[in-house]
């Protein structure tokens, strides 16, 4: 679908927040639409070629790039690689992307992550213990409070994102951890953690679908 | 595995969805969902929530100064590629080239071209020699025209040659390094390090080791944001180490970039990063995993306080 088309009417406007009475709550996602929208025309001033947009694009989401795939490789060198990989990629198929399929910020870190990903498993190279604590993300869920310097962005769905996973038995949050940040295959996670490949699967499904349903507004909030 | 069922291939949908199926089964369980009302949906929108766990990473400071040199190498790519693009399409028409091709032999004449004319010329005369003599005036006429334009294509495309010629030996010239070219490189270069390190507004930071033992300096312009590091007598890291640069300040310690000493223990690293006049307290050096960190992991080996 080119953005010609999937730009047709569907870009929310942006809020002005000074014209809003400071009384008023700010409705939910208002923040991550209003987000979107400007990452959007961003993406379509890429398709005329106009490379500020490109260095305003990795301004806002080159942090939130770097972290991850920088805890996939643990290589500074390699992340930041990645990271120039993946806007310049961004940049040559900016009109590949489709708003129906997700919002900016979450094309550019699946990008980013399936290069890291290519990476890591070109030079078959793992975490020497994938079931050891330190490095696991969603072993101890992180506090959900909001980080006043990445409050602009993200920090609301970062919130709402924790909240899901909090409501995942343990075992189904240890399978999403290990596929998808330390990079396991479904039947790698079979052996770290002795399950059958059956029982995985049945993990990773329930897991996944469990989530869809309290995150599915940024899914509708990008399009 | 090219063909799946519709079971197998909705099992298989979280899997693909996490990078974590093997690639022919990825493969094919996308080929059955591009055509399957349920399984598509159901992939787009596990692709999206699994993106979503990619905001829980841990946040991690990339050294702001390879952040800025990736931006602007994103940047001058980008721009480089749109100017290719424009100035990929059709330029104005050569009015030389026009003007050859309307002889018929093209724009490219050389002497043999212009040999090849003049016997045209020369067929030509002969023809208008047995015209009878009703048509002899008209044809003089229109034989002396046409000399006349031939003679004026002939020189234009003369000058033409002449002109290109003139041009390939100026662009030959132009590409052919002279003495004085290779210095000039060299020269800047110097003088941009004197003026890195010295000049009114320099802070140098001593450097010494953890047993007071003078190890080197960082030379800070605090005009042109440059940051110069000598250091001698560095032991070799440990293989699959480096060493790294902080500049450390009251709120953070930031990267300034890796180094490796050479065979005697010298060492010499540049980099540019903006900071506050009164901000920086101290520059430290540790030894990291090769390619560096984000943040300092191991022990300091090197420092020197920045004083008031």
């Amino acid at each position: 679908m080119l953005l010609a088309f999937a730009f047709g009417g569907v870009i929310p406007t942006a809020v002005d927040s000074r014209q809003m009475n400071p009384s008023e709550q700010e409705p939910p996602y208002t923040r991550e639409i209003r987000s979107n929208a400007e990452d959007v025309a961003l993406i379509r001033r890429m398709c005329d070629a106009d490379e500020t947009a490109l260095g305003a694009l990795y301004d806002r989401w080159m942090r939130s790039l770097y972290s991850l795939v920088f805890h996939l490789l643990k290589d500074a060198d390699e992340a930041e690689d990645v990271v120039e990989e993946t806007f310049w990629q961004a940049w040559r198929k900016a009109a590949s992307y489709e708003p129906s399929r997700g919002a900016v910020s979450t094309w550019l870190l699946t990008i980013g992550r399936r290069r890291a990903l290519d990476r890591l498993r070109a030079k078959d190279r793992r975490r020497e213990d994938p079931m050891a604590r330190d490095g696991r993300i969603l072993a101890e869920l992180p506090s959900p409070e909001v980080d006043p310097a990445e409050a602009a962005e993200g920090a609301e769905r970062r919130t709402r994102v924790l909240a899901a996973l909090r409501e995942l038995p343990e075992e189904q949050r240890e399978v999403l951890d290990l596929g998808y940040f330390q990079g396991l295959s479904q039947t790698e996670i079979a052996m770290a953690t002795g399950q059958p490949l059956g029982t995985v699967k049945t993990r990773m499904r329930l897991a996944m679908q469990k989530l869809r349903e309290p995150l599915s507004m940024y899914r509708e909030s990008a399009q | 595995m090219t063909n799946l069922s519709h079971e197998e291939a909705y099992s298989e949908l979280a899997a693909v969805a996490l990078d974590a199926a093997p690639s022919e089964v990825s493969a094919a369980v996308r080929e059955h969902a591009v055509a399957c009302p349920e399984c598509g949906p159901e992939l787009v929108a596990m692709e999206e929530t699994v993106a979503l766990l990619g905001q829980l990473a841990p946040q991690w400071a990339m050294n702001p100064g390879h952040g800025a040199g990736i931006r602007s190498r994103l940047l001058m790519r980008a721009r480089g590629e749109r100017e290719s693009r424009s100035s990929a399409a059709p330029g104005p028409p050569d009015l030389a080239r026009g003007v050859a091709s309307l002889t018929g032999l093209g724009h490219k004449l050389t002497p043999g071209s212009q040999r090849a004319i003049e016997e045209e010329v020369k067929k030509v005369l002969p023809q208008q020699k047995r015209k009878p003599p009703f048509f002899r005036e008209s044809g003089l006429m229109a034989l002396a025209a046409s000399i006349a334009f031939i003679a004026a294509a002939v020189q234009l495309v003369r000058v033409t040659s002449e002109r290109n010629a003139m041009r390939a030996e100026l662009a030959a010239r132009a590409n052919t390094p002279t003495r004085t070219d290779s210095v000039k490189p060299v020269m800047s270069e110097k003088e941009a390090l004197i003026a890195a390190m010295a000049g009114p507004d320099v802070k140098i930071v001593p450097l010494t080791s953890k047993s007071a033992t003078r190890m080197g300096r960082m030379f800070w312009n605090r005009s042109s944001n440059d940051w110069t590091m000598v250091v001698y007598t560095m032991r070799p890291p440990k293989p699959g180490m480096t060493y790294q640069v902080w500049l450390v300040t009251d709120s953070a310690k930031i990267s300034a970039g890796t180094f490796m000493p050479d065979s005697t223990g010298h060492a010499f690293m540049q980099a540019k990063y903006a900071l506050d006049r009164n901000a920086l307290k101290a520059v430290a050096v540790t030894e990291e995993p090769a390619g560096g960190m984000p943040v300092p992991t191991g022990a300091i080996l090197v420092s020197g306080s920045a004083g008031p």
